[in-house]
């Protein structure tokens, strides 16, 4: 993965220097303010079109098809453009050239990122975060050197050939990764929704409601237009100086290598400890600062080696403080306005500032006639505003993380940083102190997570705290981090238990006090014993963590009289050792499975889960059907994994089992992501019971989200949606003779609403199908579209599915959006679904099956005296349900 | 009189307003659990001091709410009792007694949150309609 970073940004800094070379050696350097503004407005508009694209494409695919694509360009452009030193034949050429480059540094590097960031999981990639991007640094630092070495001999031109072999050599690089064990890009988009979609009216929205966002954007835009003036001046005195190839050489060695080690130099040594110390706003300080002294060595002496500085501690700076520095700006946001603020600032800021420096120029050099001296004072001043912003940026900064953390809604694991700047640890150990316990836990519970702080200051102070609650995180957190000094405490908190109190501390002490003590196994007999029930609950669940402790402290003769005990809590208790001596006979939990107390019977469920033995499968699906042991039942049997599946099955599909036992079979199945539980699920998509269908539905759509991995692919799910589209165009037929009756107390109303309920459902389900089919997101958004009932959207909703729905299903699937006046035509011209009076409407619905409808359809016939549908009732009174079979003998009485 | 039917037991329920938002077929899962209750006049329904563990609906009758001897409302067909004391175990403050013979459905607590234990629509639904009220009664 990281040989696959490196070549990528080996390519980019082939022909970061090159295009510019290229540019600079045809035109003069008055031109590059246009550029700037070309890159800003073409390469912005392309990149969002790409975004755009990307998110309809597998990140596989857009790798393989753009790494085809570049190489083709990269030949396109190598016949297009001409050697350094012939004048221009086409020179709108070149500023494509210039374009093209800077979209590959947004595609082929942010797709380098993105296939990182799906190989490893959050808390890896937070590990490897330096390996891969000392990888990425190593490439660009060898793609500069290489291009200041191989131009002399290749010159500036062949080295798009070069570029285009590097290119190669990445995607093969990608490829080998994907061949690793564990890695899999199956269903990875190749842009994220949530970094890709915001509204303008939204960001819009938040940048007037936070300050703080505004103050970073406004940032943002400064640090760019200030890159631009910068980079202009470096580069027209980098074309004053060298020309030809030798611009080629010294733009690939000072900014692959000079700028990238200085960067990596900055990140690796500089940068943490700048942070630890300066905080987050002397940190964002350090660039203007530097550029200011930088631009002033260039009103002093307005040569390369100071523009040289001035470029060097701009680019630098900009990658390592300004990165870190912003990246803690944007922690106390929300993470979702997080994401789209960064999303809106890649696409449209980085951009309109960039265009924005360009005009600038183009007004002090082209208007104003200022010259590289003069436009250095111009960036000096401009410093002068960006230091002002920061401290603006530092002000807002801590009162929103002070905000945050009173809401207690920091999220410091979705950063990608280590978070150690002094104000945020500052503000964290003050609310560790707050008299509220759940703010106090949250900020110890941070302040653990950040490295390198010592924690035994705050463990020693707040054990002293007088809520339960606080005493107990700091033990967990203490035991944790595998701090000994609290021994004393827990012993106090254990001898301060009493039988029957709620004592959030006991359980987290227990354990403490078994980690630590010194003769566990003496203590841990005291505890078995003990009389607060919670304090034994504990000690035999940490004595569950250590096997070594188990078969001496619980004797079968304990878990037998603890089982026959009459209070439930001592049966809790056996329930629990019973997970430790794993060599118990099954009939033990039997017996607790079979308990009178739901409390005893939960535990003896988890019991189950652990053990995982046959012999308590059926007790578990039993379970199922109470509300109360659903939960722990479900979670046990899940705990079985793929060995139940086939019994699951069995249940599933067997009519003869309790019906609240059999709905929650597909909950099951769902918590165990294997392929067999979804082909499980898929063969149940067709069964006739509705409930039982939407439950199979719900949890397949559940597991497609959970587990992209495993196949949904099944032609039974084409079928089903057949049959789905079919029964709509049925109940729309029965529902046309009974629309106009409204009447209060009418059961025709009631069949009338119950009818355009079940159509409802219908298409509810039949999304979900296609869900399995599509992109449940979009079919997700589609129906909600759909269910809204607003004109617009559900265009929107026909026009998204009219694109991506298959030629076939489409045929059959948006009639069903007509108007409802052609309903019945399309039924009958797509499915031969006849039309129907009252009486044909409901004799069909009398023989559905569907026990309210029956129930509805039977009343609708005696209220409008429809005689002919008396010998069809009259079937039904008796042996169908008991509800159906009541209301249809006094149906035969009124029909009489 | 005989006992109510399943579809007269939701035409019944439709009239209560914390299950405005269920569709019929939902109802008839409640109505599954509703019993039919008769009582003569005179007869205690609640009272302070107990705590209330069902809703009624009137069907027929008319009952007298009752506080400190004054009678603040007499309530009559359709009419539904104790609406809000499924989630709420805090006693009425006034009595409810029958005034004439009078029939009414009764839906016990502990049945009811079995059944939305086991519906969750019906549970969504309900909240809904909590909420809505809810906001109603702080934006006037």
């Amino acid at each position: 993965m990281s040989l696959y970073l490196l070549c990528v940004l080996f390519s980019y800094y082939i022909l970061k220097p090159v295009s510019q070379s290229l540019f600079l050696n045809k035109f003069s350097a008055e031109r590059l303010p246009y550029l700037y503004i070309f890159i800003a407005g073409a390469g912005g508009v392309l990149a969002y079109s790409y975004t755009k694209l990307a998110i309809r494409t597998s990140l596989k695919t857009a790798v393989t098809a753009t790494t085809f694509i570049v190489i083709l360009c990269l030949f396109g452009f190598w016949l297009l453009l001409e050697p350094v030193d012939v004048p221009p034949t086409w020179p709108w050429a070149y500023y494509a050239f210039n374009i093209w480059v800077s979209l590959f540094s947004i595609v082929l590097v942010s797709q380098g990122w993105l296939v990182a960031a799906n190989v490893f999981n959050a808390r890896e990639a937070k590990r490897l975060y330096g390996i891969l991007g000392f990888g990425a640094v190593l490439g660009a630092a060898f793609g500069g050197s290489f291009t200041a070495l191989a131009v002399a001999w290749m010159g500036t031109k062949n080295l798009l050939l070069a570029s285009a072999a590097v290119v190669a050599l990445a995607y093969l690089c990608f490829r080998l990764t994907l061949l690793q064990k564990g890695v899999s890009l199956t269903g990875v988009r190749a842009a994220e929704d949530e970094t890709s979609e915001f509204s303008i009216h939204d960001i819009v929205g938040a940048v007037t409601r936070y300050r703080h966002l505004q103050v970073i954007i406004a940032i943002i835009t400064i640090t760019y237009v200030v890159d631009v003036m910068v980079e202009y001046q470096f580069s027209a005195v980098a074309k004053q100086r060298f020309t030809g190839d030798e611009l080629t050489a010294f733009l690939g060695s000072f900014r692959g290598l000079y700028v990238n080690l200085a960067t990596i130099v900055l990140q690796l040594f500089v940068t943490s400890a700048v942070v630890n110390r300066f905080g987050v706003g002397g940190t964002l300080q350090i660039m203007p600062a530097s550029l200011a002294i930088a631009s002033l060595g260039t009103v002093i002496s307005p040569g390369l080696f100071a523009l040289g500085a001035a470029r060097l501690a701009e680019a630098a700076g900009r990658y390592s403080f300004n990165r870190t520095g912003m990246e803690l700006l944007y922690l106390p946001l929300p993470a979702e306005l997080k994401n789209r603020t960064k999303a809106f600032v890649d696409i449209f800021v980085d951009r309109a500032a960039r265009g924005l420096g360009g005009a600038l120029l183009i007004l002090l050099t082209g208007v104003l006639d200022l010259t590289i001296r003069q436009i250095a004072v111009v960036v000096i001043g401009l410093t002068g505003i960006w230091i002002l912003l920061v401290q603006r940026a530092r002000h807002e900064y801590v009162l929103t993380v002070r905000k945050r953390l009173e809401a207690r809604r920091l999220d410091l694991e979705s950063a990608r940083i280590t978070v150690n700047d002094p104000v945020t640890i500052q503000l964290l150990e003050q609310t560790a102190k707050s008299a509220i316990p759940r703010q106090a836990i949250y900020a110890l519970t941070l302040l653990a997570e950040s490295p390198g702080y010592p924690m035994e200051k705050q463990y020693l102070e707040h054990i002293q705290h007088s809520s339960p609650e606080v005493r107990g995180k700091v033990f967990e957190l203490a035991r944790t981090t595998r701090f000994e000094g609290l021994l004393p405490q827990a012993m106090e908190e254990l001898n301060r238990a009493s039988d029957g109190e709620n004592l959030p501390a006991l359980k987290p002490a227990v354990a403490y006090a078994l980690t630590f003590s010194p003769k566990r196994s003496e203590l841990a007999q005291q505890l078995l014993d003990h009389p607060c029930d919670l304090a034994a609950q504990g000690a035999l669940e940490t004595i569950a963590t250590d096997p070594s402790l188990a078969p001496d402290l619980i004797s079968q003769e304990w878990i037998v009289a603890a089982a026959e005990s009459p209070f439930p809590e001592r049966r809790i208790l056996s329930a629990i050792a019973l997970r430790v001596r794993t060599d118990e006979k099954p009939q033990q939990l039997i017996r607790l499975l079979l308990d009178s107390n739901p409390r005893v019977i939960r535990a003896a469920c988890i019991t189950a889960g652990i053990l995982r033995r046959r012999e308590h499968v059926d007790l578990l699906v039993g379970h199922l059907a109470d509300p109360r042991l659903r939960g722990a039942a479900i979670e046990a049997l899940s705990n079985y994994k793929s060995r139940i599946i086939g019994t699951l099955e069995d249940v599933l599909t067997d009519n003869n089992a309790p019906f609240a036992v059999r709905r929650q079979i597909p909950r099951v199945l769902q918590a165990i992501p294997d392929q067999r539980s979804v082909d499980v699920l898929l063969r149940g998509i067709a069964l006739p019971d509705l409930t039982l269908r939407a439950t199979i539905l719900r949890a397949l759509n559940r597991m497609r989200e959970s587990y992209p991995d495993l196949s949904y692919s099944d032609d039974s799910i084409t079928a089903q949606i057949l049959n789905e589209a079919r029964h709509y165009f049925e109940l729309n037929a029965a529902l046309a003779p009974f629309k106009e009756h409204r009447s209060p107390k009418s059961v025709a109303r009631l069949l009338s609403i119950t009818l355009e309920e079940r159509l409802e459902r219908t298409i509810e389900r039949l999304f979900a199908l296609l869900g399995l089919r599509y992109p449940p997101k979009e079919i997700d958004a589609a129906w909600r579209a759909v269910n809204a009932g607003r004109e617009e959207e559900l265009a929107t909703a026909i026009e998204f599915l009219d694109n991506v729905l298959d030629r076939e299903l489409k045929k059959f699937l948006l009639p069903l959006f007509d108007a409802s006046e052609h309903l019945l035509f399309r039924g009958e011209e797509l499915f031969g679904v006849e039309r129907k009076d009252a009486e044909g409407a409901l004799r069909e619905l009398l023989a559905s099956g569907d026990e309210w409808l029956v129930v509805c359809a039977i009343a609708t016939a005696a209220e409008l005296n429809l005689r002919n549908l008396k010998k069809d009732i009259e079937a039904l009174s008796s042996g169908a349900g008991v509800e159906v079979a009541r209301v249809a003998r006094q149906a035969m009485l009124q029909l009489a | 009189m005989s006992e109510l039917n399943i579809i007269e037991k939701v035409i019944a329920l439709e009239g209560v307003e914390l299950f405005r938002a269920l569709s019929p077929d939902q109802l008839s899962r409640i109505a599954s659990i509703a019993k039919e209750v008769r009582l003569v006049p005179g007869r205690v329904i609640f009272e302070p001091g107990n705590a209330l563990d069902s809703l009624y609906v009137i069907l027929d009758g008319s009952v007298e709410l009752i506080r400190s001897g004054e009678v603040l409302h007499v309530a009559g067909q359709n009419e539904v009792l104790g609406a809000w004391a499924l989630f709420d175990e805090e006693p009425m403050p006034f009595t409810a007694r029958t005034v004439e013979d009078t029939r009414l459905l009764s839906i016990g607590r502990n049945d009811f949150f079995d059944l939305l234990s086991d519906n969750m629509e019906i549970t969504a639904s309900i909240f809904a309609t909590m909420v809505r009220r809810f906001r109603q009664l702080v934006e006037g």
